[in-house]
């Protein structure tokens, strides 16, 4: 007869008779009416259900099915080896991917793309935020100008910047040797490091703009009285950065990197376009790794272990950031 | 008055236009008429389907309607894909891979044809062409169509990697095309030392196909091989392909070829070629119309590559055919097709049209062929030396390394005994497992 509904609402209501709270059919002419509430409640719960349920599936269709899938095919092997018919090998594919140097170096060489240019984005991103958050005469055209890079296909920009970085005619080498910064010119993507740095380069170009206007609408939304207060007791402006705008942007910052995180590892088209990967395999990048070992060489199996070593690694990596920041959001209130 | 006459005027200028445009919708109802409802009444026609880049569909326009009216039964529909051939790749893998291709027909570039026939996509044409007519095609275009003894593909225009050389240059410093590597370098270099050259010899050098492209070349100048694909052998160790990478790292060193060819592609090639005076240049045979149309004009002419003395010149095989898909419901329509295609009358009509290279030996000396491309009897003997591209079915990861490690000696991040004796323990590796 005790259901949980009505332990719950005795729960809430007798604060001072803690010791029974299920002892629910004691009065039932009184509790009538609560009964009736539950019943209400218990409807639009159903109801809620129903709603969600298309949406339930769609994510299940569209995130759950995959990812299992994924994990199941990297327990078989599949490949032109067996004429692409799966035959089961454990965790072959695992051990194989330990030991396969490619697959760390291009791991490292993603995470290093990533990580500098989501940094990078971020300070300049928050430069330009700071400055179309002003008013100036042109303040709508330069908001607009300024999102241009990021409504340019990023296949199309790649192919320009290789040329912008071509060492006979390349505009970058052109202009540091009128400036009289080199001699000879630089050959940007025929070096490891210097082709890092050129897609570093390309990447922050076009996405920065994304990042400028999470921050931009961030900022807007900041009283300007708090600036007022802060002025009045005697803070110059960027003390106020530090103390107002930064802590308060904290949110805005903390969705622009997650999505910018998640864009950057899984950056493709620029490096396929850029560099394809070279020189000597050194700016490939896990996407552009798995690619070919699904689509080239036609080893699902191994390609499928690929993506969910990736993925697994990817949500740790998300999960201890998100609890690192969690925690410091906590100090910082804390402390107030 | 006026007024009338103006008024006469503007009826008339009212219905001027409308009796073309009645012509015109009388004329197509007939069309239609006659060309997709009566032959609906008396027969159905059956549909093949093949996918390939748009560029190239367009071309085959001429073909297609040629074709429909020499076999009313057959309803030839050529699908547009994108013009990158890699994501045409990527497409027919897919359908493939789901199972009842809708493709009966597979426009093939020649490395493909081990990996879909190792893949069981492809059906054996052995049985359908006999030797004879075979022989009558270049021998690399068939080699690079058969895979474990079947034939998978019918060659419709080659592709091959040759040397492009400035005339005008070679006559100013006196010298006569080269044959060898040295000579190659010699006059390179000294061509630059009297200022007549601005670079000595550009080729393609960025980690991508193109580079193992240029590279089959090079290997095979030197006596070397890359993967002997009967017994799958391995050769990049050798002594002489290092010496072919110590070739091209020369290249770089002696200041012959700009720091940047590590990073160069066909397109960057073909430009610096065009724009700056630069003594020669691998390429493919489409260059030679877009620099026939340059400041370069009539002042280059090709030959096959340069080589080792007492090793033969090689030109890396390319090209394109058509395969017939396993899943087909209509293999025999289909084989109709890939024959007209690759018959004579066609290739030639379509070469004559576009200028593509033909896959037939007797078309590059045909008179017409000739008159329009006078180039073509030379072009013979470049892709007569065919090297081909190892034809395995772990031929994209077999290229992918080598890429790799040729990149990293290039570029100077390994020595080239480092490079190639890991690349070849790699490749023997993936043989392995």
């Amino acid at each position: 007869m005790e259901d949980g509904g009505d332990g719950e609402d005795g729960g809430e209501q007798t604060t001072t008779n803690k010791q029974q709270p299920a002892n629910k059919n004691q009065q039932p002419t009184n509790q009538q009416p609560k009964m009736q509430k539950d019943a209400i409640r218990q409807r639009e719960q159903r109801t809620g259900w129903i709603l969600i349920t298309p949406a339930l599936l769609v994510l299940a269709l569209v995130f759950a099915y995959p990812i299992v899938r994924a994990f199941v095919l990297s327990l078989f092997t599949q490949n032109l080896g067996t004429e692409l018919e799966p035959v089961f090998s454990g965790f072959t594919n695992y051990v194989r991917l330990f030991g396969d140097g490619r697959f760390w170096q291009t791991f490292g060489q993603t995470a290093i793309f990533t990580i500098s240019s989501i940094l990078l984005e971020l300070v300049i991103g928050m430069v330009f935020a700071l400055v179309l958050n002003e008013t100036f005469r042109g303040r709508g055209l330069a908001r607009t100008a300024s999102l241009i890079p990021w409504a340019l296909p990023t296949a199309v920009m790649g192919l320009a910047w290789a040329w912008i970085f071509n060492d006979q005619y390349g505009v970058v080498n052109d202009l540091l040797s009128r400036v009289g910064f080199i001699e000879d010119p630089i050959t940007w993507l025929g070096d490891p490091v210097r082709a890092m740095i050129a897609l570093i380069f390309a990447d922050v170009w076009k996405t920065t703009p994304f990042i400028a206007i999470l921050l931009l609408a961030g900022l807007q939304s900041i009283p300007q009285d708090l600036y007022e207060a802060h002025k009045i007791d005697g803070a110059n402006p960027v003390q106020s950065f530090w103390s107002i705008t930064l802590p308060l942007l904290t949110p805005q910052m903390l969705i622009a990197l997650l999505f910018r995180f998640a864009q950057a590892f899984g950056i493709f088209d620029l490096i396929q376009v850029m560099t394809g990967g070279g020189p000597a395999g050194r700016t490939e990048m896990i996407s552009n790794y798995i690619y070919a070992t699904v689509r080239r060489y036609l080893d699902f199996g191994y390609g499928a272990a690929l993506v969910v070593v990736t993925f697994l690694i990817l949500i740790a990596a998300v999960a201890i950031t998100a609890f690192l920041l969690s925690k410091t959001r906590i100090n910082v209130t804390g402390e107030r | 008055m006026i007024k009338i006459s103006q008024f006469f005027q503007s009826i008339q200028n009212f219905l001027k236009p409308k009796i073309p445009r009645f012509l015109a919708l009388i004329l197509s109802t007939l069309a239609i008429l006659h060309f997709i409802i009566l032959p609906a009444f008396t027969q159905q026609p059956v549909t093949v389907r093949v996918l390939m880049q748009a560029l190239e569909a367009n071309q085959w326009q001429p073909l297609e309607e040629k074709f429909e009216e020499e076999n009313p039964d057959i309803n030839l529909e050529i699908i547009e894909g994108p013009n990158d051939t890699n994501l045409v790749e990527d497409l027919y893998t897919s359908a493939f891979l789901l199972g009842d291709s809708p493709y009966d027909l597979v426009y093939m570039d020649i490395v493909w044809v081990p990996k879909f026939a190792a893949a069981g996509w492809l059906e054996d044409l052995s049985d359908r062409v006999s030797p004879a007519e075979l022989d009558k095609f270049l021998e690399g275009d068939v080699n690079g169509s058969m895979y474990e003894g079947g034939l998978y593909r019918m060659p419709f225009r080659s592709d091959g990697g040759m040397l492009y050389y400035r005339t005008d240059l070679l006559e100013a410093g006196g010298y006569d095309p080269p044959e060898t590597f040295s000579e190659l370098m010699q006059i390179s270099q000294e061509l630059k030392e009297q200022d007549i050259a601005d670079w000595g010899y550009v080729w393609q050098g960025k980690q991508y196909e193109g580079l193992a492209a240029m590279f089959v070349e090079i290997l095979k100048g030197h006596g070397a091989f890359w993967v002997n694909p009967d017994t799958l052998e391995v050769g990049l160790d050798s002594p002489e392909a290092i010496d072919a990478v110590k070739f091209l790292k020369s290249t770089i060193n002696e200041g012959i070829s700009p720091p940047g060819v590590t990073t160069y592609a066909e397109e960057e090639t073909r430009r610096i070629f065009q724009n700056d005076d630069v003594v020669f240049l691998r390429n493919w045979p489409y260059v030679f119309a877009l620099a026939q149309e340059s400041e370069i004009s009539g002042q280059f002419a090709i030959k096959p590559m340069v080589h080792e003395p007492g090793e033969p010149s090689g030109a890396c095989q390319g090209g394109w055919g058509l395969g017939i898909s396993k899943s087909s419901q209509h293999p025999d329509e289909a084989w109709r097709v890939a024959k007209f295609i690759s018959s004579r009358e066609t290739q030639k009509q379509y070469i004559l049209k576009t200028g593509y290279v033909p896959s037939r030996k007797s078309l590059f000396n045909d008179p017409e062929v000739v008159e329009k491309y006078s180039h073509y009897p030379q072009l013979l003997e470049v892709v007569e030396n065919a090297a081909l591209r190892p034809p395995i079915a772990q031929y994209a990861q077999a290229s992918d390394i080598l890429q790799r490690y040729l990149s990293a000696a290039l570029t100077g991040t390994m020595t080239p005994e480092e490079a190639m004796n890991t690349a070849a323990q790699e490749t023997r590796n993936l043989f392995a497992s």
